[in-house]
C-alpha cells in the first residue's frame, strides 16, 4: 500500500484513561491502516476499545501514545474535522431545523456562504435519495431518513473518511438493510467508510472486519470481502 | 445570520420559559423608560412655562402670615437706598398690584391691575401691540398691557384694541398690547396682573403715602441671586428697623426651578434604583435559564463540534441566544415604557401644562441597548463559555 493511498495510519495508539486513581487501558497498541477507498467494519465487545478507537480517529480525543496520521498528515484537530464525517447511533439532527440546514451545517462552521451551502446540501441530500425531503423537519422524517440526513451531513464536506458509530443502532432491520445499500452506493462511488458496530449481519456489509478485544486488534479480516466476490483488492 | 435564526428557534420553542425570563427585564427596563419619558415632559413643561420669566431678577416681598406686617412693608426710600448700597442690584421697582373694575364702553369685568417694568418680568408673547416702552415709564404714560382673559372680556367682538381706551374706575388708559393666550394650567403661573401698566403710573395713582406691597430687583451678575437676596434682606431689616424674625420672601426662577429639579432628581433616582434592582435579578434569571438551556442541549452542542463548530463559533451562538433573550425583554419594556409614559404624559401633563414635550426615542434606545448589552455580557458571558468549552466526547454521551 503507498502511501498516498492511505486515509488513516494509526501506529501504537495508546489510550490510558485515569479514573480516580485508577488507570483503564483502554487502547494498547493499535496498528491500523485503512486505505482509500476502503469499507472497514469495527467489532468487538462492549469494553473492547472500539468506541475509543474511534473518538481518536474521528479527532474528538487525542491518544496517550502513538502516532496517527489522516490523509498523510499530522495536521490540527480543527483542520482534521473537516476531513472526517461522523454519523451517530441517535442521528443528532438538530430538531427545530429542515433538513436541508441540518445538512448545510458543517458549511456554516467552515465559513461558506448560504447560496453555496444550500446547493451543495441539496446536491447530498439527492445523493442518498432525500431531495425531497429536504424542508421536513426530523420529526416529520422516518427514523432511516434521519439517518440518511445526518449521512448527508457527514457527507457534505467531502471528507477522506466516513466514520459511522452504530449507525443502525437505533433502526429496524428492514431500515437497517436499506442504509446498509446506501452505505455499499457510498462505496461503490469511492468513499471511505470506517463503522463501529456489534451487530454480525451488518458488519458483513463492509469489505473488511477488525475485530478489538480488550485493546488490541484479534482479527483483521479481508476474506469476508473476497468472498462477497469483490474485485477491488488493496 | 444563522446564529439569530437558530436562537430565534430556540427561544419560540420555549415560549412561557421565555416570557418568565424576560419579566425581570420587562418591569426593570419599563420603569426607568417611563420615568424618562415623565421627567422629560414634565422638565420641558417647566421650562417652557417659566422660560419667559426674567433670569436677571428677583421679587422680594414680606411674609404676609405675620403679625407686623405694617411695620415690615418696604417703602418707596428703601429701593434707592438698597441700589445705592447693596453691591450687584442694578435696578429696583414696585410691584403692586389690586383689584378694579375695568370697563371698554359696555363690557366690564374685574381684573387685577399690576405694575411692570420694561423689559417685563414675564417677557410672554403678544398678540397685538408691544409692550410699554422706557419713555412710558419715564413719564408715567396712561397705558396698559392686557391679558388674553381680559381682552376676550373686554373685546368680545375680537380685532386689534391698541390704541383704544379703557377705564379703571374714573382713570383711563390706552392699550398698547396684548398678550397672547396662556396655555392652559396649573404650572402657567400668571405673573403678572390682567392689566399690566407702568410702576410708575402706579405709584402715582395707586399708592398712598410711602408703601409698597413688593419690589422687584435686577442684578449685574445672575450668578450670584441667593446672595444678593440675602443682603437686600438684610438691608430692608435694617432700613425698617425690623428684627431678624420678621420674614421676607423671595422668588426667582432659579430657586423655583431648583426646587421642582430637585424633587425630580429625587424620584428619578428611587426609580433608576428600582430599575436596577430588578435588572439584576433578571439578569441572574436570563443567566440561570441560559445554563438550563445549555444543560439540555450538550448533545446537541457535542454534535455541533463534532461535524466541526469551532469554539468561538459556540460562543457566538450562545452569546447572541443570551443577547436576544436580554434584547426582546429589554425592548419590549422600552416599548411598554415608551407607552405608559406617553399615555400618562397625554393624559396629564399636558392637561395641566398644556405642554406637549417630544417623547425621547433616542435617549429611550440608547438607554435600552444599554441594558441589553451589559445584561449579556455580565450574565450571559459565563453561560456561553461553558457551552464553548464543553468536551465533545462527554457532551455526545450526555443523556
Amino acid at each position: 500500500m503507498s502511501d498516498a493511498a492511505v486515509a488513516i495510519d494509526l501506529a501504537a495508539i495508546a489510550k490510558t484513561y485515569k479514573m480516580g486513581s485508577l488507570e483503564v487501558e483502554a487502547l494498547r497498541g493499535i496498528d491500523l491502516r485503512v486505505g482509500r477507498g476502503e469499507y472497514v467494519a469495527i467489532m468487538g465487545p462492549s469494553g473492547s476499545g472500539k468506541s475509543t478507537l474511534m473518538n481518536i480517529i474521528g479527532c474528538l480525543d487525542r491518544p496517550t501514545r502513538g502516532t496517527y496520521h489522516l490523509d498523510g498528515t499530522n495536521a490540527l484537530a480543527a483542520i482534521r474535522l473537516r476531513k472526517l464525517g461522523f454519523v451517530f447511533q441517535g442521528f443528532n439532527l438538530l430538531a427545530r431545523t429542515d433538513a436541508l440546514k441540518n445538512v448545510a451545517l458543517p458549511l456554516f462552521y467552515a465559513g461558506v456562504a448560504a447560496r453555496e451551502r444550500n446547493r451543495r446540501a441539496l446536491a447530498v441530500l439527492q445523493e442518498v435519495g432525500l431531495a425531497d425531503r429536504a424542508h421536513h423537519k426530523p420529526s416529520e422524517l422516518s427514523g432511516g431518513q434521519q439517518q440518511r440526513v445526518a449521512i448527508a451531513r457527514a457527507l457534505i464536506n467531502d471528507p477522506s473518511v466516513l466514520l459511522a458509530d452504530e449507525p443502525t443502532g437505533n433502526l429496524d432491520t428492514k431500515t437497517s438493510t436499506e442504509l446498509m445499500a446506501l452505505f455499499d452506493q457510498l462505496h461503490s462511488g469511492g468513499r471511505t467508510i470506517i463503522m463501529v458496530t456489534h451487530d454480525e449481519n451488518i458488519a458483513r456489509n463492509a469489505r473488511r472486519v477488525v475485530r478489538l478485544l480488550d485493546g488490541l486488534v484479534i482479527s483483521d479480516d479481508r476474506s469476508e470481502y473476497e468472498q462477497a466476490g469483490g474485485s477491488k483488492v488493496l | 445570520m444563522i446564529y439569530l435564526e437558530e436562537a430565534l428557534r430556540v427561544l419560540a420553542a420555549n415560549k412561557i420559559r421565555t416570557f418568565l425570563t424576560t419579566i425581570g427585564l420587562i418591569i426593570g427596563v419599563f420603569a426607568v423608560i417611563s420615568i424618562e419619558v415623565l421627567g422629560h415632559s414634565m422638565a420641558g413643561s417647566i421650562s417652557e412655562t417659566l422660560g419667559a420669566l426674567a433670569d436677571d431678577s428677583f421679587v422680594i416681598y414680606p411674609g404676609q402670615y405675620q403679625s407686623d406686617f405694617d411695620r415690615a412693608a418696604i417703602r418707596m426710600s428703601d429701593l434707592t437706598n438698597i441700589v445705592a448700597t447693596v453691591p450687584n442690584v442694578a435696578t429696583a421697582v414696585p410691584l403692586g398690584a389690586m383689584r378694579m373694575l375695568i370697563r371698554y364702553g359696555h363690557d366690564e369685568g374685574r381684573f387685577v391691575v399690576a405694575s411692570d417694568s420694561n423689559p417685563p418680568f414675564a417677557d410672554l408673547p403678544l398678540t397685538y401691540g408691544s409692550y410699554f416702552s422706557d419713555e412710558d415709564i419715564a413719564s408715567g404714560a396712561d397705558v396698559a398691557v392686557i391679558s388674553w382673559r381680559a381682552y376676550q372680556r373686554l373685546f368680545p367682538e375680537g380685532g386689534d384694541p391698541t390704541g383704544e381706551s379703557i377705564y379703571a374706575g374714573a382713570h383711563r388708559y390706552v392699550v398698547v398690547g396684548v398678550l397672547a393666550q396662556p396655555r392652559r394650567g396649573v404650572l402657567n403661573v400668571n405673573f403678572g396682573g390682567d392689566i399690566s401698566i407702568p410702576y410708575t403710573t402706579y405709584v402715582r395713582e395707586y399708592v398712598h403715602g410711602d408703601r409698597v406691597f413688593a419690589a422687584r430687583f435686577t442684578v449685574k451678575d445672575a450668578s450670584i441671586i441667593p446672595q444678593t437676596e440675602v443682603a437686600v434682606i438684610d438691608r430692608i431689616r435694617q432700613l425698617r428697623q425690623v428684627s431678624n424674625n420678621v420674614e421676607y420672601q423671595t422668588f426667582d426662577k432659579a430657586a423655583f426651578t431648583g426646587g421642582i429639579n430637585q424633587l425630580f432628581t429625587g424620584i428619578t433616582i428611587v426609580v433608576g434604583l428600582i430599575g436596577a434592582v430588578s435588572l439584576i435579578v433578571a439578569g441572574i434569571g436570563v443567566m440561570n435559564i441560559m445554563l438550563v438551556s445549555i444543560a439540555e442541549r450538550t448533545r446537541e452542542i457535542g454534535t455541533r463540534k463534532a461535524i466541526g463548530a469551532q469554539r468561538g463559533q459556540i460562543l457566538a451562538q450562545f452569546f447572541i441566544e443570551a443577547f436576544l433573550l436580554s434584547g426582546i425583554g429589554c425592548f419590549t419594556g422600552m416599548a411598554l415604557g415608551l407607552a405608559a409614559g406617553g399615555a400618562i404624559n397625554s393624559l396629564f401633563i399636558v392637561k395641566l401644562t398644556g405642554y406637549t414635550a417630544p417623547i425621547p426615542i433616542v435617549q429611550a434606545l440608547l438607554i435600552t441597548a444599554a441594558f441589553a448589552l451589559v445584561n449579556t455580557l455580565v450574565f450571559g458571558t459565563y453561560p456561553a463559555l461553558r457551552a464553548a468549552s464543553l468536551d465533545p466526547i462527554e457532551a455526545l454521551r450526555y443523556e
